[in-house]
């Protein structure tokens, strides 16, 4: 099970907005994109949910080659959600039961499945069950944003396209939302393609990154290698690298030696650090 | 010179957002306003300069009122609003239109206008741009356009609501610059945030809570002072670093020095 884009090109008002992308989504991965503004991430997002009809290359979807007509796009429409920038400007109906219920009801899932699921989503997205009978309307922007991510899961997504789903949420809520979203991903073994400008936020969550750069893909890699490694890819892409790592390259010119960390995730590599801060002797309370 | 007092505003009757606020920003401050979702900091934004008007009480700026209209236009002028998406209030086809609109509005005389739009454009680093469209510049560039739209107007006190939260790093990089370099050469700035990296470089930072100002304090103070555990906020990342390393003194916003200076020298 895998989605595979080979030498796909996207024009949109005469302009190039994707080049010559070539690359494979495997089932059951975190998958980070990055760029600046205008790289093309949320172009390249469509292509996969198959929402962009004329491009040029092939998209294969699980091994099947997939027609670019509206019929044969379908079938990516169908198994993939996508929860766009600030999904509660979309909510439209005047319960959430019914918001909840109108995307898996238009799939053709059965009412049974549908009323199953309400449940296990809702918890999922930590909403009380008696949300259902509310108006949208009365919600707050964190549960309206919960909602709107909900009427998405419960349409059981294979892939899941994430368009910087945290924009606007306090801190908090920003973790709350992608601790819960990693665990969705895991726990059914499904795949995400999150779209971010947190530097931070990717190196801790993701399994691969994708850097995306002028309407071309400059790297896709595990995060390890992108931030610790290949990180002429950012520099070209105009990215800094996330915190804890810019820390560990400083700390490393201070002590004048290589530090070996294999993540870099932040608690990690402040783990490192200390070892290495403690290791000089001189404790700043000593 | 922008005093709030005794504000109390509800969208709803008997749901109050902001009960009873009353604070003072002096000229020339560099004040970050940071809170949960709902708390009320983009009301707040909205008061300052009347887009909103304060059920009770009243938001001030010097012997101007918002309450009253004959003072709405001079506060307008004088307090400028940064929004989080500039793509929303765009409405002409070039950069240069769109400085020059707000100073068509206000009948500024041609030879003057052109000497603010240039100076304008030249503060946030977009005099290349003059001829561009809006809507093809690149996110950090659009809020630079929407700043200097404002800038132009020569307010004295900036009010960005969460204007760097939609941004590429770079984008935010460069108007977060431009907001610092405003404040360098007077300028009051009001800065809206869920990026408390960026409380950090503030010199007075309000927490909103509940409809009312739950901290009023130094950066240093609020991450100190445990306060932020009551809230949906976290630490910046100089403070995670500092406990991590279990340093209690000497607390930057630029992490990288206060590490040069700490580091252990033997």
């Amino acid at each position: 099970m895998a989605y595979e884009l080979k030498q796909v090109s996207v024009s949109l008002a005469g302009r190039e907005v994707l080049r010559d992308i070539s690359c494979t989504l495997q089932e059951g991965k975190w998958i980070s994109i990055i760029g600046p503004t205008g790289a093309g991430k949320s172009t390249f997002a469509k292509v996969i949910k198959g929402l962009i009809p004329a491009y040029k290359g092939e998209y294969t979807l699980h091994r099947q080659p997939l027609p670019g007509d509206s019929k044969g796009r379908m079938k990516a429409v169908r198994e993939i959600g996508y929860v766009f920038q600030y999904p509660e400007q979309q909510i439209f109906e005047t319960t959430v039961y019914k918001e909840l219920t109108f995307g898996p009801k238009m799939l053709g899932h059965s009412r049974g499945r549908i009323e199953e699921a309400l449940e296990p989503v809702l918890r999922q997205v930590g909403l009380p069950a008696e949300i259902l009978s509310a108006s949208p309307l009365v919600l707050s922007g964190g549960q309206k944003r919960r909602v709107a991510i909900a009427s998405v899961l419960i349409t059981d997504p294979k892939l899941l396209i994430l368009d910087e789903p945290t924009a606007g949420l306090d801190p908090l809520s920003r973790q709350a939302l992608l601790q819960m979203l990693r665990e969705w991903q895991q726990a059914n073994h499904r795949t995400v393609l999150f779209i971010s400008h947190q530097m931070e936020d990717v190196a801790e969550y993701s399994d691969e990154v994708m850097v995306f750069h002028e309407g071309q893909l400059l790297g896709h890699s595990d995060p390890g290698t992108l931030f610790m490694k290949n990180t002429e890819i950012l520099r070209r892409a105009g990215l800094p690298l996330p915190e804890p790592v810019q820390l560990l390259r400083l700390v490393e010119e201070l002590s004048g030696r290589t530090i070996e960390v294999d993540s870099c995730r932040e608690r990690d590599i402040f783990d490192k650090v200390r070892l290495v801060w403690e290791a000089r002797g001189l404790h700043h309370d000593e | 010179m922008l005093i709030f007092d005794q504000v109390h505003y509800y969208y709803r009757k008997g749901q109050p957002l902001l009960a009873s606020v009353s604070f003072e920003i002096q000229e020339g401050e560099f004040v970050a306003i940071v809170g949960g979702n709902g708390s009320g900091k983009s009301t707040l934004a909205r008061l300052m300069n009347g887009l909103l008007q304060p059920r009770e009480g009243e938001v001030r700026l010097g012997h101007l009122s918002t309450r009253n209209t004959d003072d709405l236009i001079k506060i307008r002028e004088q307090v400028g609003l940064v929004f989080q998406s500039p793509d929303d209030q765009f409405i002409t086809t070039s950069v240069l239109d769109e400085v020059v609109f707000g100073l068509e509005n206000l009948r500024v005389p041609r030879e003057e206008m052109s000497v603010r739009v240039k100076q304008a454009l030249r503060a946030v680093q977009m005099e290349d741009y003059a001829e561009a469209m809006p809507h093809k510049l690149s996110g950090g560039q659009k809020q630079r356009t929407a700043i200097a739209s404002i800038l132009a107007m020569r307010p004295r006190i900036l009010v960005f609501d969460e204007a760097t939260s939609m941004l590429d790093p770079q984008g935010r990089s460069q108007v977060l610059s431009v907001m610092h370099e405003l404040h360098r050469q007077g300028m009051t700035i009001i800065h809206i945030t869920h990026h408390m990296d960026e409380v950090l470089e503030a010199e007075r930072v309000l927490l909103l809570n509940g409809g009312a100002i739950a901290f009023d304090g130094t950066p240093p103070e609020l991450f100190r002072t445990g306060t932020l555990a009551d809230h949906p906020l976290d630490q910046p990342f100089a403070v995670r670093l500092q406990h991590a390393l279990g340093l209690n003194t000497g607390l930057k916003a630029d992490w990288k020095e206060m590490i040069r200076t700490q580091w252990p020298t033997s």
